[in-house]
């Protein structure tokens, strides 16, 4: 008789997984005994024997990581290859060559097109939303946490369906060329909104002016304190806001390119920010 | 701040920091988010207004800590919740630009202790693996969650909880010594406030090395910049704009990946 996963298994399973796939992070399994625990009633229900059970629930607790939200089609995957080795259609092997196989693009996926995506656009959506008004800023903080938790789900259970129904074939069709037009067009939508982002909430203020009083020949009549110059209008009469693209752009190409760390970046703003400051007392725009 | 509201916010730390048990979807994704951090330290110390208010900042400062994992540059959870009530309790009589400075620096130091505590929960958490595996030697299906959820809970309660416990009632016993608003040199409050506004640049520059993969893409980016400086568009109104774009833009790249046969 062949062996099947039930739908009511196949559930606990996954709400396991999307649950507790963190619960016990460290540097040797990774998520490594938060999958074993999401397998083990796929386990208890696919093998009779204690020895087989042992075995599978080893080959579960070693190494693995992913992104876990969009990374639950390995665990639809796996279960439909544990279904098939409980068969005698598949090796234990090939199973977990397999799962080492998944770490790597659907960390991928997941932290660009999920996490690094779609969780800035929404909640751009919702501090835009916050912005709008401020009696009803929370409306923006609500919607996230309904539209975000409840959408993750759905699609972190639809991967893990199709992860199971489709297996490797699956990921295969899933990662071909409409994958890379979908990430394309992720990439084109975040960048938009990083850019009015990065218009509306960066501030850098050149602070440097030339106080003088002037003699205002019409009237005759001395006007005291006048800034004459504005270091500040000048440059953004040349480019709007350029300097907090320029300060965003900086930063980008440390942390990328120059592989600098959060921590060191903070220094450099908070280093400016005082030195900013102190120019700006000098000359008068701070009083 | 009252224990009431001491203890609240410290299990909102708890929950909102990596792998709680209400899931990292729930947790780091959303109650780690600071626009929702801020939203629940404002419903908890009744001011949902001055909360927000410096939890949009807080949002765009840390929009490109997103990856949980071996290096989380800063643990969100502690760094919002801390910085928001932070700057609640602190900030009284100040004005908008250096309350916002304020909670920049708490949630600096918030994010300092949390990055600690996580590395003490990464730690602590190696030793459960050989639990796991006397479990799964036995063939024990049942006590798999015994390891994962609750040893790993265990640990990462404590990790979060009682931290958080101490970092805030040393924040309320500070508060109620001195009216900080008085004692603060102006200049300080003003490079907070500079401050404040630069580290923007810093999510947005983590979430551009995400993004930015082609050369021509900064083109695109700069599209977003100029709706905003030249045309006056609002953020939201930017996000629809870049909605129907994308559209427009996976239309054409499917239709040519059609046409080659891919």
């Amino acid at each position: 008789m062949t062996k099947k996963i039930s739908a009511k298994t196949l559930k606990k399973s996954f709400f396991t997984w999307f649950f507790w796939n963190g619960c016990s992070q460290q540097a040797e399994s990774m998520l490594g005994m938060a999958f074993g625990q999401a397998m083990a009633p796929v386990i208890d229900e696919l093998y009779d024997k204690k020895e087989d059970k042992a075995a599978a629930l080893k080959r579960h607790i070693t190494l693995f990581n992913t992104e876990s939200q969009v990374g639950s089609i390995c665990n639809g995957i796996v279960c439909g290859l544990e279904e098939a080795n409980a068969n005698g259609e598949c090796t234990p092997e090939l199973i977990s060559s397999v799962k080492v196989a998944l770490i790597g693009p659907t960390s991928a996926i997941g932290d660009s097109l999920w996490v690094a995506t779609i969780i800035p656009i929404l909640l751009t959506i919702s501090l835009s939303i916050s912005q709008a008004s401020e009696s009803t800023a929370w409306l923006g903080p609500v919607l996230y946490m309904i539209v975000y938790p409840l959408g993750t789900c759905a699609l972190s259970w639809y991967l893990f369906k199709l992860g199971y129904k489709s297996g490797l074939e699956g990921i295969q069709g899933f990662m071909g060329s409409k994958l890379s037009s979908l990430t394309d067009t992720m990439t084109v939508l975040g960048l938009i909104v990083v850019g009015a982002l990065t218009a509306s909430f960066v501030n850098v203020y050149l602070p440097i002016q030339i106080v003088r009083d002037v003699f205002d020949a019409t009237t005759g009549t001395l006007l005291e304190n006048q800034v004459i110059f504005n270091a500040n209008n000048v440059v953004n009469a040349i480019f709007p806001k350029i300097l907090p693209l320029g300060l965003t752009l900086v930063v980008y190409y440390l942390y990328s390119k120059k592989r600098w760390s959060p921590m060191k970046l903070m220094g450099l703003i908070l280093a400016l920010a005082c030195l900013f400051t102190f120019v700006g007392y000098l000359t008068g725009v701070y009083a | 701040m009252s224990s009431i509201q001491i203890i609240l916010i410290a299990l909102f730390i708890y929950l909102g920091s990596i792998g709680s048990i209400v899931g990292n979807t729930i947790g780091w994704y959303t109650l780690g988010r600071p626009i929702v951090a801020s939203l629940v330290v404002g419903v908890i110390l009744g001011d949902v207004s001055t909360a927000l208010m410096v939890g949009v900042p807080l949002q765009i400062m840390y929009m490109g800590n997103v990856t949980p994992g071996g290096a989380v540059a800063w643990d969100l959870s502690y760094a919002t919740y801390i910085g928001v009530a932070g700057a609640l309790v602190f900030g009284k009589g100040l004005d908008s630009a250096q309350v916002i400075g304020l909670a920049v620096v708490f949630a600096g130091i918030g994010g300092f202790v949390g990055q600690f505590m996580w590395n003490i929960s990464y730690a602590a958490n190696l030793p459960l693996n050989r639990f796991a595996n006397k479990f799964a030697e036995a063939g024990e299906t049942k006590k798999m969650y015994i390891p994962n959820l609750v040893l790993g809970q265990l640990i990462g309660f404590a990790a979060r909880f009682l931290p958080a416990i101490l970092v805030l009632t040393t924040m309320t016993t500070a508060s109620a010594q001195a009216d900080f608003a008085t004692l603060i040199p102006a200049w300080v409050i003003t490079t907070l406030g500079v401050f404040g506004g630069m580290m923007a640049a810093l999510g947005m520059g983590i979430i551009l090395s995400f993004l930015l993969k082609k050369q021509y893409h900064i083109a695109i980016y700069l599209v977003g910049f100029i709706l905003v400086t030249y045309f006056g568009l609002g953020t939201m109104a930017v996000a629809v704009v870049a909605i129907l774009v994308s559209i427009l833009y996976y239309v054409a790249v499917s239709k040519q990946a059609d046409q080659r046969g891919v």
